[in-house]
């Protein structure tokens, strides 16, 4: 049997520039998080960090942040992977019985630090790839784009819709800065064609974030909240690093998907999950995950984008935050994914609220075109 | 809570200078296959991997990703655990935690360096770079100035602090320190999986350059490239997948301290050598273990010592013996391979540093040990009934500990 | 835009120049000599037959060893394909004065598509299904850029 584990508490920033160090951005975030919990530093067991050290330019990225986050003569650690991997491994932590509290802090500073585009070339094999100069993010996202588009007829008309969909959700997410209220299609049609057909109204911003979120173990979970929000089931996978690797039928989506369903008893996704935050760093990456996920049949991006089927109050709303094109830093990302889920169900989401969110799916990943994917699935039903 | 053993350890065939023939990915094959030839087990019968390493020593960002078909991970759930010199500890304890929760049952953890591809003294210079380079905006003096270890010979000249702050509370002479090194590397000289192998004296130690007092270049330890691969698994898979010769980990601890304790900054905080993070984190391992007088209940322990004097700090930091005893126990012998508490027959880190194994080459050989499966003359003679593995880093701020013994808690 | 706070410390730009020296390991070794002779050289992998160019030493799939070389290409198919207006500059996105053509090429023979530069022919005949040829630097220089680009074929 494993430990019951819930999210009891959240809290995010992120904004082009935050106009503060990271140890300041921590500090603020972490310390007012326990202020508004009613807790002090000493009510967490261990700490899981999340940075990366290319992206906060220090070797050992966490060795300036523990202070700021509360960890001093504690138990920490730190994740280099998205948020949701952290969290999964706050989430284990505590199901090893050794903890009952964990908090986990993902940060990362791409709006005024760190160049997320050059931390993405030092992934990239420096025997091959970074020799060629050829790939590099935003080319290797127009491949998979088209790629996808060619396989499943989704126009570009299609494509602008999704992102203007997310761009104007993140208009109503407080939390989330590059929303614009009445962007429409053919708003993301005259941005500027980066690699066809990745426009930049396609790509994520480059983004200072910070979000920490409260795990803790049953018993002290309705200690500290009236509405736990429960883990019901977590999974990853990585795929092949290589090109041979199919990133229209995403492997890695599919399985990391499985393995959180099955842990969860979600049997049919497409009417158990109420609301779906996934980390689609390019705008045709929302229609891949969701379909690796089973959220929506392969293929039906472009009818999905046609209906509205993904809008805040269609058949499954995806990304009412606005998801990563709302906003998006490297490690923060998923965590705020998994906050994002969390104002679902906590009933806090404001004007992206989905109205009686009960199970909500949180995605994020890592690598180029989504090598690595990782899934947590939450819910107020304790089951 | 479930029992969790190690079943098997992989290295790669050398712990060298420069690994020339092989590039990253193709080194770390190298010991994910050695960890199934010792295991007998094969890709199919991994549930998870934990990974890691100390990544700007090459300059490559999230390298589990491009190692993702060398490691044999494909498919598999994986997590990168990043957290400097403790890494290693950090990426098996991790294997450990995957296992104990329930949610995986055979997990493979893997660590390596290829230091040889950077340069090391730039990839630790790394941790306070953007601190150092807004000090000298500031204006402040960062190569003449009193306390400021950066400049004064980069992380030799920080330890030579806590080395110096260690001798005047325990007593310890220098010579104690060349007495550790001398003794450390010839251990080293039986394990064919040492970087630095020389049958080495005190004299040998003595005649070598002092590079910040107390500490001589014949104090520091090398920079290595290598990889280790663990393979941990619950005791339902130790009973389906072994002979029930395997190594059970008993108590994990880890704490930290603030980065001051570095003395990057003049006038620092914590003094270098009080590392009271050691004792956190080593008290709830012992805990957990089931250890009470740690001095007299542990077989053997292996120490995260980046310079000679470490090795006897740690003795005493974490409880296996009163401060101020640790260079008694030397002198008598107590020590060596043969004595009461064998020390790094490893050689330590002191001896091998492919940074990313070096918390995880602990542990390792500590298992090694338990399960009287040591590839070399170190082979601790006696028994070994429980282990104490230890691990060090970031500025000085962190440890992780490991007990091990041979049979679950 | 986030607004900048009133008293701002100290701004600092840390422009780090940090050289490191990779090995590249046997196989891209042996790949790149095959460049130097005008030839496309891949693996194959004994359990699954797939041909992975650039070579490489594991078989993730299969968990073997490859060693079985074999030559793919010169010519092959486009089987996707991208127009770069902008490239990356260590992390910063330039603009381009003429578009590059990027496309993941499947050799004859191979299994693995190959990510190259098509040159020689205009944007908007670069579509799925072309078939394009190797082109190799002359003399060849011991590196990867000895496979230089891909034109079209005949």
């Amino acid at each position: 049997m494993l430990r019951k584990v819930a999210i009891v508490g959240q809290a995010q920033m992120n904004a082009a520039d935050s106009g503060m160090s990271r140890e300041r951005m921590l500090f603020e975030l972490c310390k007012g998080f326990y202020d508004s919990m009613g807790i002090t530093r000493h009510d967490i067991d261990t700490f899981v960090l999340c940075s990366n050290d290319f992206a906060s330019g220090h070797t050992i990225s966490n060795v300036f942040e523990d202070c700021p986050v509360g960890a001093y003569m504690k138990d920490e650690t730190k994740v280099e992977a998205d948020g949701v991997m952290a969290a999964t491994y706050a989430m284990i932590r505590i199901m090893s019985g050794l903890y009952d509290t964990a908090l986990v802090v993902g940060n990362s500073q791409g709006g005024s630090v760190m160049r997320p585009y050059l931390v993405m070339e030092y992934t990239l094999n420096q025997t091959y790839d970074r020799q060629l100069g050829l790939m590099n993010e935003l080319s290797a996202a127009a491949l998979q784009a088209r790629a996808y588009m060619d396989e499943f007829g989704l126009t570009e008309e299609q494509l602008n819709k999704i992102a203007a969909r997310n761009l104007r959700n993140a208009a109503l997410n407080p939390f989330a800065f590059n929303g614009r209220a009445d962007v429409t299609p053919e708003d993301v049609a005259a941005s500027d064609l980066l690699y066809e057909p990745l426009r930049q109204l396609h790509c994520y911003p480059f983004t200072d974030g910070a979000c920490v979120l409260l795990l803790a173990s049953e018993e002290k979970a309705k200690e500290l909240t009236d509405r736990p929000v429960w883990i019901k089931g977590v999974g990853d996978s990585l795929d092949t690093y290589y090109p041979e690797r199919n990133a229209v039928r995403s492997k890695s989506v599919k399985l990391a998907g499985q393995r959180a369903y099955k842990m969860a008893d979600v049997g049919d996704p497409a009417n158990r999950i109420d609301v779906a935050e996934v980390s689609a760093k390019f705008a045709h990456q929302e229609p891949i995950i969701c379909e690796g996920l089973g959220l929506f049949p392969e293929g039906s991006g472009g009818e999905v984008a046609d209906r509205g089927l993904a809008d805040l109050d269609g058949a499954m709303p995806i990304c009412p935050s606005g998801g990563a094109l709302g906003a998006y830093a490297f490690n923060a990302g998923g965590l705020v994914r998994l906050a994002e889920c969390h104002r679902q169900l906590a009933g806090d989401a404001g004007d992206t609220q989905v109205v009686d969110a009960r199970t909500a799916l949180a995605h994020g990943q890592d690598g180029f075109c989504m090598q690595h994917n990782a899934v947590m699935i939450v819910s107020v039903e304790e089951g | 809570m479930r029992n969790v053993a190690v079943i098997g350890v992989g290295y790669t065939p050398v712990f060298v200078s420069k690994r020339r023939d092989v590039n990253i990915v193709e080194m770390i094959s190298e010991s994910v296959d050695a960890a199934f030839q010792n295991t007998g087990l094969t890709p199919d019968d991994i549930d998870a991997v934990t990974f890691g390493n100390m990544q700007t020593f090459e300059g490559l960002n999230l390298p589990h990703l491009w190692a993702s078909d060398h490691m044999r991970a494909i498919d598999k759930p994986i997590i990168r655990i990043s957290t400097g010199g403790t890494t290693g500890m950090s990426v098996l304890q991790a294997a450990y935690y995957y296992v104990a929760s329930g949610m995986y049952d055979v997990v493979m953890a893997v660590s390596w360096e290829k230091q040889s591809e950077g340069d090391s003294q730039v990839g630790l210079s790394g941790i306070v770079l953007p601190e150092a380079m807004t000090m000298v905006a500031h204006g402040m003096d960062l190569f003449t100035g009193k306390g400021i270890g950066f400049g004064g010979g980069g992380s030799t000249g920080a330890a030579s602090y806590q080395a110096m702050s260690y001798l005047h509370h325990s007593g310890a002479e220098p010579e104690h320190i060349d007495k550790m090194a001398a003794l450390e590397r010839s251990n080293a000289a039986l394990n064919p999986y040492a970087h630095l192998r020389k049958k080495t004296t005190v004299e040998d130690i003595q005649a070598t350059p002092m590079v910040a007092f107390p500490l001589r270049f014949g104090h520091t330890c090398p920079t290595s490239d290598g990889a280790t691969t663990c393979i941990v698994a619950s005791q339902e898979m130790v009973d389906k997948l072994t002979d029930g010769n395997v190594a059970w980990i008993t108590g994990v601890g880890s704490a930290t301290s603030d980065p001051c304790t570095a003395n990057f900054l003049e006038g620092q905080i914590t003094d270098p050598a009080e590392q009271k993070p050691a004792k956190i984190a080593s008290e709830k391992a012992y805990r957990m273990a089931g250890i009470e007088n740690p001095g007299r209940e542990l077989d053997m322990s292996e120490m995260y010592n980046g310079f000679a004097h470490q090795s006897l700090m740690w003795l005493e930091k974490l409880g296996v013996c009163r401060e101020g005893e640790a260079h008694k126990m030397l002198d008598r012998g107590a020590l060596d391979i043969g004595g009461e508490m064998p020390t790094n027959a490893s050689g330590g880190v002191f001896s091998t540093n492919a940074i990313g194994t070096s918390a995880m080459n602990r542990p390792a050989e500590c298992a090694l040990q338990i399960m009287r499966k040591i590839e070399g003359e170190h082979q601790i003679p006696k028994k070994i009934k429980k282990a104490l593995a230890h691990g060090w880093g970031g500025m000085f701020q962190y440890v992780t500990v490991m007990v091990l013994a041979d049979e679950p808690g | 835009m986030a607004e900048k706070p009133e008293k701002l410390v100290v701004d600092v730009q840390v422009p780090v120049d940090y050289t490191y020296n990779y090995r590249i390991g046997p196989y891209l070794e042996r790949y790149i000599k095959g460049l130097g002779e005008k030839k496309i050289l891949g693996v194959t992998c004994p359990e699954c037959s797939k041909v992975t160019v650039p070579p490489r030493k594991i078989c993730g799939a299969c968990n073997r060893v490859l060693d079985e070389w074999v030559e793919v290409g010169p010519a092959g198919t486009v089987e996707n394909y991208t127009v770069g207006h902008v490239k990356i500059n260590k992390g910063l996105v330039e603009k381009l004065d003429s578009p590059q053509l990027l496309a993941m090429i499947k050799l004859d023979g191979a299994t693995v598509p190959l990510l190259a530069e098509v040159k020689s022919i205009e944007p908007t005949e670069l579509k799925k299904g072309l078939r394009v040829k190797a082109v190799f630097k002359d003399p060849p220089e011991d590196s990867l850029s000895d496979l230089s680009h891909f034109e079209a074929e005949g």
